[in-house]
């Protein structure tokens, strides 16, 4: 992993299984699309979870990039920088 | 280890089992398996070591395939769920069949959006099944309110039966390669020709095993200027269908259901169209012993007023016993036995989450 792209993806309690438990992912990646694509090669199921077969974020998910809702920016282009955190979150679900 | 029958019971909240010695006398449940998450299809695959399969559609993570070995005392995801190839454009909405298929570890698996997917590897892994799923009328089909799905695969050698809501009945003969729309006899409500080619609102198919010419559908009835298009029965392995809905109070309602030793007694639960719950709010199961000449009303335990639950399309199953009982579950998360094929009827479970699909059988 190139340490000048190095970020974080949180993620969720309900998805750890689908990467062995581990609470953070660490990979290298320029802005949203690449990191998803990265989780893809090396998690496929915790992608499929994040994204549909189309590569939409499925609708009940929302994608951070540390405070910041991806939707609210450039969506999946929002550019990453070093050191950023981007947190997988189910979206609010009840009353 | 002696028999047992084991019911598995797809809730909104997850996958329950229920489990009995063969007299049916007392059930233990277990679950929520796939907690807090929908399923609307499970299967209990008989062939060598019992399985059970639930497919759980979470509406925030996508679609899941569980899978049991132990009878369901513990659930795990197979390694995939059926997805569309990615240049396909079409995304997965919904798990809603699942079927054993010819080989020791085939299955079959309907899908919202319409489409079909087989796996040879005991749900590890899928493939879309082209045939019908890039069919020239697959584009053409309409979601019903339930959503476009394929509830129904009837497998009889190289024949395969499809139920389609909404986009109708599909046969193949050649083993699932090709399929055509086979629907001459089966009414729409809501389209200008009352008999098209395809794009009926077809709720659910039956068949029976030792009889694969004939079929049963129960359709989307309920028309005031179509009556009689809602129960259909096909003596010609589907290729043709012709009402038997004379003699029911409704010919709107869900789940059909065959009795594993006579081909000729079927079973259907009249529901008022408007409103998708039971004549007068008195629930009753309707038995037919010739084939859908005549019926009768079974609702010996039942409520007698004041019930006003839908059984879906595959919350009613019978099971394979010399005296077979049959199921059903409830919108209002009730599930009932009806004993000596529907005589007498018993509430197993009072407060279930509401039911989408009740399997039975003897494992």
């Amino acid at each position: 992993m190139s340490g000048d792209t190095a970020v974080t993806i949180q993620v969720p309690g309900a998805l750890r299984d689908c990467c062995g438990g581990a609470l953070q992912v660490l990979l290298s990646a320029s802005n949203v699309r690449a990191a998803l694509e990265e989780l893809e090669r090396r998690h496929p199921s915790l992608y499929r979870s994040v994204c549909d077969e189309t590569g939409t974020v499925r609708r009940h998910v929302n994608l951070f990039v540390n405070t910041s809702n991806v939707r609210d920016r450039e969506g999946l282009d929002t550019a990453l920088a070093p050191g950023d955190v981007v947190t997988i979150l189910p979206a609010i679900s009840g009353g | 280890m002696p028999e047992r029958l084991i019911l598995c019971v797809g809730t909104k909240k997850g996958l329950f089992v229920a489990e009995a010695p063969r007299t049916r006398r007392k059930f233990t449940l277990r679950g929520p398996f796939g907690s807090g998450v929908a399923v609307y299809a499970a299967l209990i695959d008989r062939r060598g070591t019992p399985r059970l399969y639930a497919s759980s559609c979470n509406a925030f993570f996508g679609m899941k395939v569980l899978r049991s070995t132990d009878l369901g005392k513990t659930f795990k995801e197979t390694k995939s769920a059926p997805a569309f190839p990615k240049e396909d454009g079409r995304a997965l909405a919904n798990i809603w069949s699942l079927e054993a298929g010819g080989g020791k570890k085939d299955l079959w698996c309907g899908v919202e959006p319409a489409s079909l997917f087989r796996s040879s590897d005991g749900g590890d892994s899928w493939e879309m099944v082209s045939g019908i799923s890039n069919h020239e009328h697959a584009r053409k089909w309409q979601p019903g309110n339930g959503g476009l799905c394929m509830h129904t695969i009837l497998r009889d050698g190289n024949r395969v039966h499809l139920g389609i809501s909404t986009g109708g009945h599909y046969l193949s003969e050649d083993g699932g390669a090709t399929f055509t729309a086979s629907n001459q006899g089966i009414g729409a409500g809501f389209v200008p020709d009352p008999y098209p080619e395809f794009g009926q609102c077809v709720h659910k198919i039956a068949g029976h095993k030792d009889a694969p010419g004939r079929l049963y559908i129960q359709n989307h009835g309920g028309w005031p200027d179509r009556p009689g298009i809602g129960v259909l029965r096909s003596d010609d392995y589907g290729h043709t269908w012709r009402s038997i809905a004379d003699g029911l109070p409704s010919d709107f309602g869900f789940p059909i259901v065959v009795h594993p030793h006579d081909a000729d007694t079927v079973y259907v639960m009249p529901l008022e169209p408007a409103t998708r719950t039971c004549p007068g709010g008195s629930p009753a199961v309707w038995r037919s012993e010739d084939g859908g000449e005549s019926w009768r009303r079974l609702a010996r335990g039942l409520p007698k007023k004041e019930s006003f639950f839908t059984i879906q399309r595959d919350a009613m199953d019978i099971d394979q016993l010399k005296s077979p009982a049959l199921y059903f579950g409830t919108t209002t998360g009730q599930l009932w036995i009806g004993r000596d094929g529907g005589e007498e009827w018993e509430c197993l479970f009072e407060s279930l989450p509401p039911i989408h699909c009740v399997k039975a059988a003897v494992v």
